[in-house]
């Protein structure tokens, strides 16, 4: 369970990203978090992620303090990816998989290429191991950054806006495609695409303006957000 | 100019000691083993044609030579000839490394007051050469009022000439290839040079130059010799009278100066192809050699110093700022000045200047480089690295320096191309890489047109793969996506 109580995250050029915000999500298999672009999400993902530090409020994991856990055992109890993937581009999908087990976690380079490979093979995509990021599709490009992520084996795995660089084709195959990822981490998908949030995720919470207007089912959310703007 | 002139007697007793230690001793030593024939050691520059220069064979000759080997020979002892450079050509006399100088040195009130000289085996002076279709019509250096009139840089004409001429306009130039061509093109009115000297030069190229009017002064060539050393100098004066009389001086006169016009082609005698060669790439060879040992250094001082730039705020803040002024200082100064400082104001050897002062520059520009790359990575690679756990020096390490540095690759490769042509300076401070031994080929030859070229072509060979290659990688590079915009 994350809890987040209380938070509130004011940017240094005055814009509010979060106002006194609390929430909690579960461990659900995958877990919405909706609103329009500038309603807080992403600040929200960023704090979570201990990128910014929390001027009010705490966020703890399994009851634990974020700010109080080692960078390590908080690394694998959270994942992020982020909107724009960030794969690196001098190295192929493969070495992107395994430059943390191997760096962090000092798993030997040989037993790190055989866990990735498996993992690949679980996704799908084995294919792109050895493609540098610049030589795959974006669809692919956002399969390998999860794969990437999903190395340290996180508890959540946080994904910022997975499909606003696919297509509504290929944001069906990716919706599809990552329900079957349901045993691998727990998932908190950060968005504003309703209908893939529909098809996806069976609770969540709707933002606003750096609040959270509701949360619960998935389908009382989109009712809220439709009564909203439409 | 070494001399002890120092008023502590402790000083110059200490120097004393140690000048006996470094010099003295090992050449007495020596001159034991070989007490069964006496020897007779002769210094000379080698480099002032037609009195010394190394010949076809590569051995030493010239008039000077010749001379020598009479009056060796006159005296009945073996002569051991051992060339140097001018500037210091005096104080190693005085220092005991050699017997004598029979290498064209005139006498002077300064020098007399330090050595003995013989009595002058030639005479010679300043002598101005015209164009011989003499379009401004002078006579004499005195009808050159307001009239352009070379001499070489650093000769004593220059200042001679500014003294007692001062209307005359002087123009300096840096070789006598340079007054020859300039000469040539009636772009000056003459030169003043050696008149014998000149007089070969002019014959050997085959100019239309003419002397004309009296010598503006004339000088005494003679051979100085230690004061303490009274016996040498009157054996030398009495070989040296008997050359005279015997009429061996003007046959060895005539050898040099008595021929009129060289025929053409024999310049090569002189200096044959496969010396120039040599000289050409073993003058190229040091200016690489001092390239990349150069960049080598400016690379390794580079990384830090580019990364230290990144750090405008927080703990490196102040070695940061340190970094930016020193960058910018020799990015916003000569390069010419900075070596010229390097070499005579922090009197550094040449060799250790010109490495120090290129190194430094280019660590200059390719700290600037680097810092550029470090910029252009995504800060999102950092943050994407950190929700791996790496650390902050595993960030760094593993993805935003690889990525950097393959950015700053291309113009790291440029930094380097610009550092390979900027070598080109350090023939000022009197290295012998490729620009001034081409220089040295053409106060022989006269042949600045061919010989600048050759030059040139040598350096593009060099540079132009390393263009092409910085070409060829931006392009991968753009390719695989790795610059942020």
């Amino acid at each position: 369970m994350i809890e987040i109580k209380n938070v509130s995250f004011t940017y240094a050029d005055g814009t509010k990203g979060l106002i006194d915000f609390s929430a909690s999500f579960p461990p659900e298999h995958i877990f919405g978090v909706l609103g329009e672009s500038g309603s807080g999400k992403t600040t929200l993902l960023n704090c979570i992620g201990r990128f910014l530090t929390l001027q009010k409020g705490s966020i703890l994991i399994d009851g634990e303090n974020i700010y109080n856990m080692k960078e390590l055992d908080f690394r694998r109890k959270i994942g992020v990816v982020f909107q724009d993937l960030y794969l690196f581009p001098h190295l192929t999908i493969l070495e992107n998989m395994i430059l943390a087990p191997c760096k962090v976690q000092k798993v030997t380079s040989q037993r790190a290429r055989i866990e990735a490979k498996e993992m690949l093979n679980r996704l799908g995509i084995d294919d792109i191991a050895d493609s540098y990021s610049a030589q795959v599709s974006g669809g692919q490009a956002q399969r390998a950054a999860i794969a990437r992520g999903l190395m340290l084996k996180p508890k959540y795995m946080l994904l910022d806006e997975p499909t606003a660089a696919l297509d509504a084709g290929t944001t069906k195959e990716f919706a599809e495609w990552l329900r079957e990822l349901q045993e691998e981490s727990n998932f908190i998908i950060v968005t504003h695409d309703v209908p893939f949030a529909k098809s996806i995720a069976s609770r969540g919470i709707y933002m606003h303006n750096g609040r959270k207007i509701h949360s619960g089912n998935i389908q009382n959310i989109i009712d809220v957000w439709d009564t909203d703007f439409k | 100019m070494f001399t002890i002139n120092s008023q502590n007697p402790t000083v110059r007793f200490i120097l004393c000691i140690l000048l006996f230690l470094i010099v003295v001793y090992p050449i007495s030593i020596y001159g034991q083993k070989e007490k069964s024939t006496m020897t007779i050691t002769s210094a000379l520059t080698g480099k002032y044609p037609p009195f010394s220069y190394f010949g076809t064979d590569g051995k030493l000759t010239g008039f000077d030579v010749d001379i020598s080997k009479e009056i060796a020979r006159r005296m009945d002892v073996k002569l051991e000839l051992v060339t140097t450079e001018w500037d210091g050509i005096l104080a190693g006399l005085l220092a005991g490394k050699y017997d004598v100088i029979i290498g064209s040195m005139a006498i002077t009130p300064e020098r007399e007051n330090q050595v003995n000289f013989s009595m002058p085996y030639y005479h010679s002076g300043a002598q101005l050469f015209i164009h011989r279709d003499n379009p401004d019509k002078v006579y004499s250096i005195e009808e050159c009022r307001g009239k352009r009139i070379a001499t070489g840089l650093g000769e004593t004409y220059q200042h001679y000439l500014e003294v007692n001429y001062p209307e005359v306009n002087v123009i300096t130039l840096k070789s006598t290839a340079e007054i020859f061509t300039l000469l040539e093109q009636k772009r000056i009115t003459g030169f003043v040079s050696d008149r014998l000297v000149g007089t070969w030069q002019i014959n050997k190229s085959g100019r239309p130059f003419v002397p004309v009017g009296d010598m503006l002064y004339r000088e005494d060539i003679a051979i100085p010799v230690r004061s303490e050393n009274k016996i040498l100098l009157s054996k030398i004066n009495k070989a040296l009278m008997e050359i005279k009389e015997d009429g061996t001086l003007q046959e060895i006169h005539n050898k040099y100066f008595g021929g009129g016009k060289v025929q053409s082609g024999e310049q090569n005698e002189i200096m044959p192809n496969i010396v120039i060669i040599r000289k050409l790439l073993r003058g190229f060879a040091i200016t690489i050699g001092i390239a990349l040992i150069s960049i080598f250094i400016g690379f390794v001082l580079a990384v830090p110093c580019g990364i230290l730039l990144t750090y405008r705020k927080g703990v490196l803040a102040v070695p940061s700022m340190i970094s930016r002024t020193i960058v910018d200082f020799i990015r916003g100064t000569p390069i010419l000045i900075q070596l010229l400082f390097v070499w005579m104001g922090l009197g550094l050897s040449p060799y250790i200047a010109a490495i120090t002062t290129l190194g430094i520059n280019t660590m200059a520009y390719m700290a600037e480089v680097i810092r550029a790359g470090l910029m252009s990575v995504d800060p999102g690679q950092a943050r994407a690295a950190q929700a791996l756990g790496l650390s902050k020096i595993q960030r760094f390490r593993f993805v935003i320096w690889p990525q950097a540095f393959r950015i700053a690759v291309p113009p790291l490769m440029n930094s380097v191309v610009a550092l390979t042509k900027d070598t080109a300076l350090i023939s000022i401070i009197s290295i012998p890489e490729v620009i001034r031994e081409a220089q040295s080929i053409i106060s022989v030859t006269f042949e600045p047109g061919k010989y600048y070229f050759i030059t040139a072509v040598l350096f593009f060979v060099v540079t132009f793969p390393l263009m092409k290659l910085a070409g060829q990688l931006e392009k991968k590079i753009k390719q695989k996506g790795y610059v942020y915009d």
